[in-house]
């Protein structure tokens, strides 16, 4: 992984946004999902100095916490994972590390032809879980 | 995942947010996830399962 994250193009931040808490699920009684959340943006940051974090506490536009803001050049770009990224799902988030790196984005000339023609704004939000 | 990703991060017409279904059980239970990845546009549950590039432009530029 350090490897990837010496070859980003660009510098990332990751914005982490702490606050109330929805239940937890069951079994998750003991874990402080905030705290983990930090540690592992915090954890990720090490690993290359093209990547940073920070954390603010209830930021505005923040519906959930924890969440993360993957930032790049420290612009909002509209890309959030809401949640801790367990398992699997981290690779989510350092996916979305490596193309907020890029300096060009990764889709396909055609992809890239039919989003320019995109007249309004869309919102995706796509469930997950970890395993 | 991804591909939402980076269709954000090619336009500024479009967010991204991948949501932990287990921790945000609620919401998760009102949008009917039961399986994973389930992909909501604009609020509105769409398919559930990952697509190949152009099907997945293709199905989000459709409800544009």
């Amino acid at each position: 992984m350090r490897e990837w994250f010496a070859a980003l193009e660009r510098p990332v931040e990751l914005l982490v946004a702490v606050g109330p808490e929805q239940t937890p699920p069951a079994g998750a009684r003991d874990v402080d999902f905030g705290a983990e959340m930090v540690k592992v943006c915090e954890g990720l940051a090490e690993l290359g100095d093209g990547v940073t974090w920070r954390v603010e506490d209830e930021p505005d536009g923040f519906p959930r916490f924890p969440a993360v803001s993957i930032r790049p050049d420290g612009r909002d770009a509209g890309v959030r994972y809401d949640g801790l990224p367990w398992g699997y799902e981290l690779g989510s988030l350092v996916g979305a590390i490596l193309e907020a790196g890029r300096a060009e984005p990764s889709l396909r000339s055609e992809s890239l032809a039919e989003l320019e023609m995109l007249d309004r704004d869309l919102v995706l939000d796509v469930f997950v879980t970890p395993t | 995942m991804l591909l939402a990703y980076r269709c954000a991060f090619a336009s500024k017409r479009v967010a991204a947010t991948a949501i932990e279904a287990n921790e945000f059980p609620q919401l998760a239970q009102e949008l009917g996830v039961w399986a994973v990845p389930r992909i909501v546009i604009d609020g509105e549950p769409r398919w559930d399962g990952a697509v190949p590039e152009p099907e997945f432009l293709r199905r989000i530029l459709a409800t544009a």
